[in-house]
């Protein structure tokens, strides 16, 4: 771990490298470098990603793409202390503007992951070739899972406008 | 047999028959249908009380929605209900189904089922026991027997506000009407 955050640091600038636990990693990176580093991680045998998350920063007017990697099993029924070392990848793009790169090229897993992102936060991955709806049925104004939708207005507008249906008699 | 249900028996077999056979169809929607195979097998072996589950909605009358149910959920679930032939019976499970329950603001579940769909009856709970399905289950043999689960009876009826509200949600629906519409100017369905 601590040789990789060397080799980390070394290579790229613009890069804040913490390890607050002895299995886990926390690399802060600007958006320029995010691929190539990725790229670095899946050569050092972090070839796993589990999960791509997105966090919305209002008031920073950000978006911050979190990337968890963690390695395979190399022998057959041998753990070392790699398997159970996570990383995570955390960079920010800008609110107004959401566009990023997908990363599709290094970890093909990444496809419905980044679908769902583009579904509930709106952010627009270049070069995914399908961005289509993967689980709402409705169309959305607002993503649902930015922090400036209001769901409770949401929900009076739509569901609640919706009556009961009645029998001629006046009940229900 | 119960000599005490004789008259029963004679007076309207048909009722009879369907009380004691109702056939479950295996749908499931949100947490609740946990619940189901506990109730079904061994345990609280649910065919004591002529409930079994069948594969496809062609072959049951007895509709359980288990669990708070999303809007794409609730397509299959008009879907599947208008495939049961009739007579047919549902019942809501949990609190999800009757006003959202926990999920009353979010912004993809329905709030109230019995708005798109007739629902007989409700058991109220999160999450109820499977005893509380043979209560609803004897629940709904009184229902049947007073001729008050009339749910599919009613869906015929208003089919046209029905219709209207799964619109309302969906837009245009990919099926065409189950029952015909008559126009507004025509009288009521």
């Amino acid at each position: 771990m601590k040789l990789l955050k060397k080799k980390i640091e070394l290579a790229f600038d613009n890069v804040r490298v913490d390890v607050p636990e002895s299995n886990r990693m926390v690399i802060n990176a600007g958006k320029d470098t995010v691929l190539s580093i990725l790229d670095l991680l899946k050569s050092e045998g972090y070839a796993h990603l589990a999960l791509i998350s997105c966090v919305d920063w209002q008031k920073d007017k950000e978006f911050e793409l979190v990337y968890i990697l963690s390695a395979y099993m190399q022998d057959n029924n041998i753990y070392d202390d790699k398997q159970k070392e996570n990383i995570i990848l955390r960079t920010r793009i800008s609110r107004g503007n959401p566009e990023f790169i997908t990363v599709i090229s290094i970890f093909e897993n990444a496809e419905p992951y980044e679908r769902e992102i583009h579904e509930f936060f709106g952010i627009d991955f270049k070069g995914h070739p399908r961005l289509t709806p993967l689980f709402l049925e409705r169309e959305y104004k607002i993503p649902p899972f930015r922090k400036d939708f209001d769901t409770r207005k949401y929900v009076k507008e739509v569901f609640d406008e919706i009556p009961f249906v009645e029998n001629e008699d006046g009940k229900k | 047999m119960d000599r005490n249900q004789l008259i029963k028996w004679i007076k309207a077999p048909g009722k009879m028959g369907q009380k004691y056979s109702l056939h479950v169809v295996y749908f499931c929607t949100g947490c609740g249908i946990i619940e189901i195979p506990p109730s079904i097998t061994a345990r609280w072996d649910a065919e004591r009380f002529g409930v079994m589950p069948v594969a496809t909605p062609r072959q049951a009358n007895l509709f359980l929605i288990t669990g708070y149910v999303s809007v794409k959920t609730l397509k299959s679930i008009i879907r599947t209900y208008e495939q049961m032939p009739e007579p047919k019976f549902t019942v809501g499970f949990g609190s999800c189904p009757i006003n959202g329950g926990m999920y009353w603001d979010s912004y993809n579940t329905i709030k109230h089922l019995d708005k798109y769909i007739p629902v007989d009856g409700w058991i109220a709970g999160c999450m109820p026991r499977p005893e509380a399905v043979f209560v609803a289950v004897t629940h709904l043999w009184t229902l049947i027997d007073k001729d008050m689960a009339d749910g599919y009876k009613k869906y015929r009826k208003n089919y046209k506000y029905y219709r209207a509200n799964q619109e309302k949600l969906y837009g245009k629906m990919e099926w065409p009407p189950l029952f015909p519409i008559e126009d507004k100017k025509g009288s009521s369905p």
